[in-house]
């Protein structure tokens, strides 16, 4: 299957072009043979009208000059071979140097004859052959032949094939080259199209421009049209989230302050056990609600595949740590190879990395490190801490859904479950593993655009 | 300690007031951030509770509004939304610490004392002064090593004393922190209040932290840490 539409073009012009020369090859070649044979004829014609006035009837028998009134006559030659026979087919006269013909011609009253003879030895002759009364006599009537070696005409068919094929393999390349031509040329449009798609895709350009042929203007608005209402759902979508995330948790705050208010009254018995209950459904409704929610608003984007500068997302994330951990120093190393770019969504980078930037904040005794390599083709973001680690056989379990380890700590249990779905959704990796700095170290990997 | 509350939903605006006052706290509840804009400018408050998903004018922009006027108490932020995009953007516009709802009350009083101590300068949930120290989150004075016994009135009284320590304060901003309607009240009730607690102090070897400013109010002149 060929997959590029210019190749497909050209090799369609190419065979296009290539059938139509075989075609037409013969055709020509033919029209030239006729032509040539033609000119033969003709000229042997005239040789046999010269010859045939120059001959004289001396007392029945059939006189040549001497010497021949055309010196072509008198000059050995391979072109013109000219012989007389009487009737009976017997030679009389023959120019000089003329071989002795095989040929015997046929007195039969039709008059002239334009023929093509092959001698014993494979040679090939035009024969023009003219029946002649001299004087009108029944007695004086001969055969004037006239003979040329097919040989030229061959050499000159040859030399003209020879010469058509070299015409239109030079009209063949030229065709093909301008073809390429006017193809890239055409083509251009699809290409400024393709280059404006990967600008959308890069997050560089809204919608594509209004500046293509007219044969793309329908596929390029309707383009258009599907990226602005994709976007515009995007952000309802986002909005509708954001309404029903307040909606749903400012009531469920009330019900948790009714529920500590419970358990402040009646500590003990029944009412106290419902009140407990009823503090714990709340908490676990919140948590289902928070991770559905972030779920659903960091999943992968549709066209556009942006990527983001990872340093400026580190930076407002770390000041926004220090301002609500302001009692603990923490050294943040940040190492980001150039140009320091990951292909995910600015939203999904600032949730990912914030709910593992918060955890390592909040275990790290004073170190942090993040580092970002390019290795082969995957970008690898590494993230680790100088805290207490995580032990080998708790690695699975702390990646499911809404498991904490430090329930000592305040914070949300979704934060490492809600990283991972967002490594999934962009079709990267985490793997948890010792850091050299002392605690855990977090490998997230994801393929390079 | 005196407090504005942001919060657009009417049962969670009565729950965390009526708690809060429990906790010893004057309450301002209002609705939306006009009234809250127009509640900072009449009135000086020590910290600032803000629903982000107000109604009209956002939370968000409330507190670039408030940061832009200069003011710079303590805001804690409640987000339902809880994303990073949410709290960085809330404390990149001035707030200081956020609150995701559903919250437990014990979790929004822990954060409101790191952030009413770190405002005053303390670090530490204990203010000491000498012989005297008092314990933040116990609500309770100990002179000598030895409990202070105070009223709910005077304990609010010495608090806002040390946190403002070394610095003149008002008689008004003490009434503001018995009181929190803007009604009429006896000034003389601070003078009343403030020579109890001179005298419950003086019994360690006479210490006298508070002078009276005539005509401007009180100073604690010791140095607390």
């Amino acid at each position: 299957m060929i997959r590029s539409l210019r190749f497909r073009l050209m090799l369609a012009g190419a065979l296009l072009a290539v059938l139509f020369m075989l075609g037409l090859l013969p055709a020509l070649q033919g029209a030239f043979s006729l032509a040539l044979r033609e000119s033969v004829e003709e000229r042997l014609a005239t040789e046999l009208t010269t010859l045939v006035s120059a001959a004289r009837l001396q007392n029945g028998q059939l006189e040549m000059p001497v010497p021949m009134p055309d010196e072509r006559f008198e000059v050995p030659a391979e072109r013109s071979l000219s012989y007389v026979f009487d009737r009976q087919g017997a030679l009389l006269w023959h120019s000089p140097g003329s071989p002795l013909p095989e040929y015997s011609p046929q007195y039969d009253g039709q008059g002239n004859r334009f023929s093509r003879f092959t001698a014993r030895d494979g040679e090939a002759y035009w024969v023009y052959d003219v029946e002649v009364k001299l004087l009108g006599g029944q007695r004086a009537a001969f055969s004037f032949v006239a003979m040329q070696s097919v040989e030229p005409y061959q050499r000159t068919l040859g030399a003209l094939r020879d010469r058509l094929y070299l015409g239109f393999g030079a009209a063949l390349l030229t065709l093909l080259v301008l073809f390429w031509a006017g193809m890239t040329w055409s083509l251009r449009s699809l290409r400024r199209l393709s280059h404006e798609l990967d600008e959308i895709e890069a997050g560089q350009r809204e919608g594509l421009s209004e500046h293509h042929p007219s044969e793309l203007l329908r596929l390029t608005r309707s383009l258009n049209r599907l990226l602005a209402s994709e976007g515009e759902q995007r952000q309802r979508y986002r909005d509708s989230l954001g309404d029903l995330a307040h909606s749903l948790k400012t009531p469920l705050s009330v019900l948790q302050g009714i529920g500590e208010t419970l358990a402040g009254r009646a500590a003990q018995g029944e009412e106290g056990k419902h009140a407990s209950i009823l503090r714990g459904q709340v908490a676990r409704m919140s948590q289902q609600i928070d991770y559905q929610l972030q779920r659903a608003n960091v999943r992968h984007g549709g066209l556009v595949r942006r990527q983001v500068q990872v340093r400026p997302v580190l930076d407002s994330l770390a000041a926004s740590l220090r301002k609500v951990y302001p009692g603990k120093p923490v050294n943040l190393h940040i190492v980001l190879a150039p140009p320091g770019l990951l292909p995910i969504e600015e939203g999904a980078l600032m949730e990912l990395l914030g709910n593992l930037l918060e955890n390592a904040w909040r275990l790290c005794l004073e170190d942090i490190s993040v580092s970002l390599s390019v290795i082969g083709q995957r970008l690898e973001l590494l993230l680790e801490d100088d805290g207490p680690g995580i032990a080998p056989e708790q690695r699975g379990r702390i990646l499911q859904r809404g498991e904490r380890l430090d329930r000592q700590h305040p914070g949300q249990g979704i934060g490492l479950a809600m990283a991972q779905d967002i490594i999934r959704s962009y079709q990267g990796t985490l793997a948890i593993e010792d850091s050299p700095l002392g605690g855990a170290r977090f490998r997230i990997s994801f393929a390079k655009v | 300690m005196k407090l504005l509350l942001v919060e657009d939903e009417a049962l969670l605006r009565h729950h965390l007031h009526t708690r809060l006052s429990e906790g010893g706290h004057i309450i301002e509840a209002v609705a939306d951030a006009r009234a809250a804009l127009q509640h900072a400018a009449d009135a000086t408050f020590d910290l600032a509770i803000v629903d982000l998903g107000l109604p009209g004018l956002s939370g968000l922009e409330l507190i670039r509004q408030w940061r832009a006027q200069g003011r710079v108490f303590p805001i804690l932020v409640l987000t339902a939304r809880g994303s990073w995009q949410d709290k960085v953007e809330g404390l990149a516009a001035g707030a200081d610490d956020y609150m995701v709802k559903p919250f437990q009350f014990e979790e929004v009083e822990a954060r409101l004392g790191a952030l009413l101590r770190r405002a005053s300068g303390f670090t530490q949930p204990t203010i000491v002064a000498g012989p005297l120290s008092l314990d933040l989150n116990r609500k309770q004075a100990t002179l000598q090593g030895e409990a202070l016994v105070l009223t709910a009135f005077e304990y609010r009284i010495l608090e806002y004393l040390m946190r403002h320590h070394q610095q003149v304060v008002a008689k008004q901003r003490l009434m503001e922190q018995l009181y929190p309607d803007d009604g009429e009240h006896d000034p003389n009730v601070i003078e009343v209040l403030v020579g109890r607690i001179r005298r419950k102090l003086e019994v360690a070897d006479g210490f006298k932290p508070i002078d009276t400013v005539r005509g401007l109010g009180y100073l604690f002149t010791e140095r607390c840490r």
